[in-house]
Order: structure tokens, then sequence, then C-alpha cells
């Protein structure tokens, strides 16, 4: 097959509940080997709603209506459930938000990182075990045979989240989606989080769809900015110029709204309500015409 | 500027249940380590760490739902350190405080009205539906919300509402304890500055805990940091941000993502 | 402002009727209306003999007779109106003992959970012991200690099953005392007394109507069970026990002198537990 030159293109995708309520609307993307894409937006923007269709994990009364997903060319809605599955699971990983529920308690650390390398990649044990010790090297663990053998409650948030980073680029997947993966951490411990994911994403040129709500994480890691606001696609930059020249008002006020040493003296800035509103407007004129359109 | 609270040689320490023995008392972890500082009157004091640094520890004995194991806790010249619950409750109305998760904190069984309203009735403030109105008018809240239950807020509006319950009974001290750790950006710059405006405005002290610098710097007049149970920084926030005196102060203030660009920040410790 | 547009309005939910909790309803609906005015349903006095009219079939079998609907027994009583009459000590038990065992136990479980401590611990062992004797047997024991009677068959499954609601409240009081809005109730002056009665208890409600309308069901059965071997009220009252129990020897030849009772007495106790597990879903906003 003819190599793709991009990991990852999303083109129009609307996703919606049962009852026609849009969480998508029209968004694309693409995403480049090697590249960081934030996804940035406020609670119920959406923003989780696109790495969880790319991975075939959306909730269960939530379906994709229209649009394409090609991971690496290949169409992944035009695939049988079970090729689907296995091709998600054979070029992309998931480092979750909380790293305190995303290990099954009950089973050791090594068995969590080894067994999928076995099972999905069809890679020998001793390989497999192998990979899973380096990798928890890499992520800066002490000891990583002792913490192979470990049950996660013995270890802290901020380990976890390294032995989750280690698991997910384990198998040198093309795409990895970072779903808000420092949220829980604290400041300091989220700096070594970000820094690993760097560190590795650039040594195995992996592309990485970042997931995130903080626009000063946004300014950190990323090359590219998709801004989204309840499932639309507000601004698409790349990300210096998001934050020299920032286009949409949106955005404007998303990094307005952080707080930043600039300038102490003005006052906390929220999101104008008024913007809020001509935003919502806008999207309910759109949904009629949508609805309208496919009568 | 006189001090609000003066708190002497404070220490607490809970019971391991992790390492308990067999046979005998668990093994105790000290949480806080002995530490002094007073907390001035009319001003927002900024207390900043980890977690496990004891901060929300530290907060819980100012508002005394915990009792230290030794040491002083002077609140406004009177030792509340080791008053016991009848003798605080006359006291618990100038002492306030305002929780980090609003939905564990709201009862999810009472409208919005009653949670505002009862604490009220109790010091004999009123209490009435009209009065917890007049509480949410304060906080930027339409009097329709009094009739709401917690879960059918936002997130921002149920820690509005945490707001309202606390200044209702206009005390003279509120404990924020990460208020605004679980909102996004739009909501947490909305409750920031409505504290703010309301703390400049009746005169309150505020001890305002959080693990974001970025945050703290723009709120506060003050600011503690914490490690692992002392003290490790104080002073005015220009003065510590600008000339931080300990390590832990400052990979703290560099840990922060701040919204610009910056491609140096990874090379910093 | 900005955040005050986003929240949806407060909105009953008005859905296909939910069969979970109105068919149940509606069974004890019924075997209630027949324990009230059981004189005037019941077409025969539920004690009358009539030797020349034992074991008729009910009305569609042939042999039967008008007027008896579902048959007679061995000694020529209506057995429809002995099960209209049954009910009405059913009820009066599985309502008085089960709410009785709710009280008692709902307040040591309170208690438990929420001062902990020597309490928790006085409170628990009682509990452990109480649950190391087999329930029935208990009764069986207790009944016989007290003498026979209503009176005695309500005290027994009072003094037995308070266990049940005990240990589960103690756990939920627990989960709840850790809850944020206790110490927030203290923070606003409320005594710690006040913090259970008022704050604590109407989260945990839910789940004693549940357990409540559970024990009721359970009621129905021990005090069935009790009929059944003759240690609750005179064998001569009517109580779907006491028939069950005569029914067994008939079985071959009158059939329905066991069948009805037990058909009531499963779907009353079947109705109780549904209800009980709907009824926690119906109180609970967070739920709904």
């Amino acid at each position: 097959m003819k190599p793709h030159a991009h990991t990852l293109d999303v083109i129009k995708l609307n996703i919606a509940l049962p009852n026609g309520r849009r969480l998508l609307r029209d968004v694309s993307l693409t995403l480049e080997p090697g590249e960081v894409r934030a996804l940035v937006g406020e609670s119920g923007a959406g923003k989780s709603m696109i790495g969880k269709s790319v991975l075939g994990i959306l909730p269960p009364n939530v379906t994709i209506t229209e649009g394409e997903i090609l991971l690496e060319g290949q169409h992944l809605n035009m695939m049988t459930p079970a090729t689907r599955r296995k091709t998600v699971a054979q070029s992309a990983a998931l480092i979750p938000q909380d790293p305190l529920t995303a290990l099954n308690p009950v089973r050791k650390i090594g068995p969590q990182i080894v067994d999928p390398l076995v099972r999905i990649q069809g890679w020998s044990r001793s390989d497999a075990e192998a990979r899973a010790l380096d990798l928890l090297d890499r992520v800066h663990i002490r000891d990583p045979k002792r913490v192979m053998g470990s049950y996660p409650h013995e270890l802290s948030g901020g380990m976890r989240q390294r032995v989750l980073i280690a698991a997910a680029f384990a198998p040198s997947p093309r795409l990895i989606v970072a779903d808000e993966p420092t949220t829980a951490l604290d400041v300091t411990v989220q700096k070594q989080i970000l820094r690993l994911i760097r560190e590795l994403q650039q040594e195995t040129g992996t592309a990485v769809l970042f997931v995130t709500h903080d626009m000063g994480v946004v300014a950190k890691i990323s090359q590219k900015v998709t801004v989204l606001f309840a499932g639309k696609v507000m601004e698409d930059a790349p990300t210096p110029e998001v934050f020299t020249n920032p286009r949409h008002p949106y955005t404007r006020a998303l990094i307005a709204a952080t707080p930043s040493y600039a300038d102490l003296d003005r006052p906390f800035s929220p999101v104008p309500a008024a913007l809020i509103k001509d935003l919502h407007a806008r999207i309910a004129q759109d949904d009629m015409l949508y609805t309208g359109g496919r009568r | 500027m006189s001090a609000l609270f003066s708190v002497r040689d404070l220490r607490l320490s809970f019971p391991d249940r992790a390492h308990k023995p067999l046979f005998g008392a668990a093994p105790r972890n000290e949480v806080l380590k002995g530490f002094s500082l007073d907390i001035p009157e009319g001003q927002i004091t900024g207390i900043v760490g980890e977690s496990g640094s004891g901060k929300s520890t530290f907060g819980r004995v100012l508002v005394r739902l915990l009792e230290p194991d030794s040491g002083q806790v002077l609140f406004d010249g009177q030792e509340i350190g080791h008053l016991g619950e009848a003798a605080l409750r006359p006291l618990r109305r100038d002492l306030q405080m305002i929780f980090q998760d609003p939905m564990s904190s709201l009862n999810p069984r009472h409208r919005v009205w009653r949670i505002i309203s009862q604490p009220m009735k109790r010091y004999g403030r009123g209490g009435t539906k009209s009065d917890a109105i007049a509480a949410l008018d304060k906080v930027g809240l339409p009097p329709a919300f009094a009739e709401r239950y917690p879960h059918e807020l936002s997130g921002g509006q149920r820690q509005r509402v945490g707001i309202a319950r606390a200044i209702a009974l206009e005390p003279r001290f509120i404990l924020a304890d990460e208020i605004v750790s679980g909102l996004d950006v739009s909501s947490q710059a909305q409750v920031l500055s409505l504290l703010k405006d309301l703390a400049r405005d009746m005169g309150l002290t505020v001890a305002f805990i959080s693990h974001d610098l970025s945050v703290i710097r723009h709120l506060c007049d003050n600011v503690i940091v914490l490690n692992h149970g002392e003290i490790v920084d104080h002073g005015p926030v220009a003065e510590v941000f600008e000339r931080p005196s300990s390590e832990i102060t400052k990979t703290l203030l560099s840990a922060i993502p701040l919204p610009e660009l910056d491609a140096g920040w990874f090379d910093e410790p | 402002m900005a955040d005050t547009t986003t929240s949806a309005p407060r909105a009953r939910r008005i859905g296909p009727v939910n069969l979970r909790l109105w068919l149940p309803l509606l069974w004890i609906a019924l075997v209630i209306a027949a324990a009230i005015f059981a004189p005037l349903l019941a077409p025969h006095d539920p004690l009358e003999q009539d030797l020349m009219l034992e074991r008729l079939p009910p009305w569609f079998i042939a042999g039967s007779e008008p007027g008896y609907w579902l048959g007679t027994d061995s000694l020529g009583r209506d057995v429809l109106s002995r099960m209209i009459y049954g009910a009405r000590i059913a009820l009066i038990v599985s309502f008085t003992a089960a709410l009785a065992a709710c009280v008692v136990g709902t307040a040591m479980g309170l208690i438990a959970g929420f001062y902990g401590g020597w309490w928790d611990r006085v409170i628990s062992r009682l509990v452990d012991i109480w649950m190391a004797f087999p329930p029935v047997l208990f009764a069986v024991l207790l009944v016989a200690v007290l003498g026979t009677g209503l009176g005695s068959v309500i005290l027994a499954i009072a003094v037995i099953d308070w266990t049940r609601f005990a240990r589960v409240i103690r756990a939920e009081t627990m989960v709840q005392a850790r809850m944020d809005y206790v110490d927030s109730a203290r923070i606003g002056g409320a005594r710690r007394m006040t913090a259970l009665i008022s704050e604590i208890l109407p989260n945990i409600l839910p789940s004693v109507i549940a357990l409540l309308t559970l024990e009721m069901g359970i009621a129905v059965i021990v005090e069935a069970i009790l009929s059944f071997v003759n240690l609750s009220i005179s064998s001569d009252d009517p109580t779907w026990g006491a028939m069950i129990a005569e029914g067994r020897g008939a079985i071959h030849f009158a059939w329905w002198v066991l069948l009805f009772p037990l058909i009531s007495l499963f779907l009353t106790v079947l109705s109780f537990s549904t209800l009980g597990e709907g009824l926690k879903r119906h109180f609970d906003p967070v739920l709904q």
C-alpha cells in the first residue's frame, strides 16, 4: 500500500445523541507524523469525543452520523467492527485522563503492559517483557522490575500516569490520543509528564492528539491547535500563530481567561457572555440548516 | 496590620492505618510539623503546595473542622484550637468555608434556597426564602435558582451557591479550599473575580488554598508556601514571586504553563 | 452571567408508564382493598364449615358450585373468602413488623455509622451475634417462648430483622458521613445530631424505603411459615400460611386449596420486592 502522508484525517465528522442533539458539527482536522495537535475547549465542547470517535470508544448511545475518519489513509468507518478494532489497536493508543481508574486494581502492572503486546501485536512474551522494561525505564521509573510486579495502588498518581504513558508508547503506535492526561495531577508532576510525552513523541515520531482545556498546556506542548466550541471548530492554526495572532474572538477570550503574569492589574476575564450567546445563536442557525437540508 | 489568626507551633498527625501493627496503636503520620504564622485581617492569603503538603489540613484546622494535636490557634485574640463543639458553635458564624467539590458539599437532597438559609436561621440572621434569594443575587444568580437542586446546576453555578451560603452569614473569615480546581477557565475567572469583589466589599479575610500559583498571583495579597507540613516561603505575593527563597517555590513557579509561547519551558527544572 | 444560560431547566420526566412500579402497586392495592373490605367482598363466612360442600372445585372445573368461585377446602370452607380474610392478617403483620424492624434497625445503623467508635463496635457486634442465628429457627424459638398469637409473630419478626436495616444503613451512613455537605453543615453551625437527622437521613431515605418494602414481603413469608407450622394465630383463623399447610395434605385431590393462597403469597412478596427497587429509583432526584 502507498504510504499516506497524514497519520490521521478527520473529515466533516458529525456525531449525535439518539434524540438528535449534535455533539460534533462538521469537525475536520489532520495530523501529520510526529505532530502534536491540541484539541482545546471548555467542558461540553466535544473535544474528548473526537479522540473517542477515532479510537472507536464512543459511549454506546452516541453515533457517528456523518463524516470520515482515516487512520494512515485507511477508512475506519468503512471497515467491519472487527477489522476496525484490530486496525485501531495496532496503530493507535490512548493515554487516559484518570490514572487512578485506568489500571485494573487487581492485576499487577507488568501483565497490564505486556498482555496487549502479545495479544494484539503478536509479539513473543519475552520480547514484550523486554519492551515493557525498556519503556518503564524511559519514563524514568527507577526500578522497572519491581514496578512490573507491583499492583496499581502501590504507586502514586504520577507514577501510574508514567506507567500508562509507557503502556501507550510500547507498541510503537502511529497515533496517540492523550485525553487530558494531566488534569488530575499537581503542577510539578504535570510538567514532568508533559516533558515525558514530548520526549517519547519526538523520539518515536508518533503523532499525538492532545485533548486539554488549558491554554497554558497548549502553548507548551503543541504545534497545531484546534479550538472547539459546542462541537464546532472555531479556529485551526499553528500554535505560534494562535498565541501571537488569534483570529477567532473565542480563541482570544480563552487565552485572556487563563491567568498569566503579563498584566497583573487586569481583573479576571471570563469569556464574555455576549460572545457565548452570539456563538450559540450561530450554531443554532447552522443546526436548522443542517436538519433542514437533510429532510 | 493586625492579624486575624495567629498560629503558633501547630502540630497535627493522623494515624497511619496502612502500617498498623496487629497489636497496639497505628504509627502516626505528621501532617503539620509545628509551624507558626499570622494571617492579616482584611486580606487574601494564598496557601500553596503540592498534594500532601498539608495545605488542606491546615485550612481545616483554621475553621476547626479538625483539632490540632498541640499548638495555639488564636482567632481575633481568642484561643480556639482546643475548644469543644458547643463552645465553637457561636464562633462558627465567623469562620466560613467554601469547599473544593461543590457536588459533595451541597446536600443533593435539599433545594438551593434551603442550603443557603438553614445556617442563617441557626444564627438568627433571617433565613426565609427571600433572604436566600438576596444572597443568590449577591453572587449573580437569578431568583429562579432558589428552587433548584444542586445537580441541576453547572459547576460554576454550584460554586457560587457555595459562596452565597458562606457570605450569607456575613462572616469575618472565609476559607476557600481549591474552589476552582474543577472548573473551566471561564467559570474559574468568574468565580475568582466574584470572590475578589466580595472580599473587598465586605472587608473579608480570606485564606485561599490552591496548587495554582498563577491564580494566587492575581488574587492574593500574601502567600504561604507549604511543603511536607512546613512553611518554606511566605510574604507578600509580589515579593515571593520575584524573589522566591526556597527551591520548592521556584519549582512550583516554573511548573506553571502560562498561556504564552516559551520554547525553553521544558528545559527549566 | 454567562453560565446561567447553560443549565437545563428543572423538568419532571414523563416517560412511558413505569410498569415495574405500577404493576406491583396495583396488586398491593388489590390486597389492601381486600383486607379493608373483607366483610363486604367475601362471599361467605371464612370460618363457616359445611361438610356437604367439602372440596368443591373452582368455577372452571366440572362439579363446581355457583358462589364458590375458587372452591372449598376439606371442611367445606370457601377458599376465596378465606384468602380475602387472610390478606388482613398478612398485611397487619407485614406493615407493623416491618415498620418496627425498620425504625429500630435504621436508628441503630445511623448511630453506628455516624458516631463510630464504641457505638459502632457495640452495635456491629450485636448485629453479628444476631445474624449468627438461622432466622426461621430464631423466629420459631421466639414464638414458642412468647406464646402464639399475632402480637408474638410481629414482635418476633421485628426482633429478628432489625439487623437487615442496621447493617445496610450503617454502611450507607458511613459513606454519607464522609461527604463535604456534613462538614459544611457543621461550618453552618449545625449540631452533630442535626447534621445526622436533617442532612444525612434524607440521603439514605431511598434505601430505607426500599428495605422497608422488601421487609414487608419478608414479613409476609415469615408469617406464612409460622402459620404453616401452626405457631401463628389460632389455626381456625384464615391465614395464607395455614391454608397452604392444610392444602398440602390434599394436593392430590384438591390442589386449589394449596394453589390459590400460594399464588397470592408469591405475588405479594414479588410485588413488595419489585416495588422496593422501583421506589428507590423513583425517590432519587439524582437518578431521575
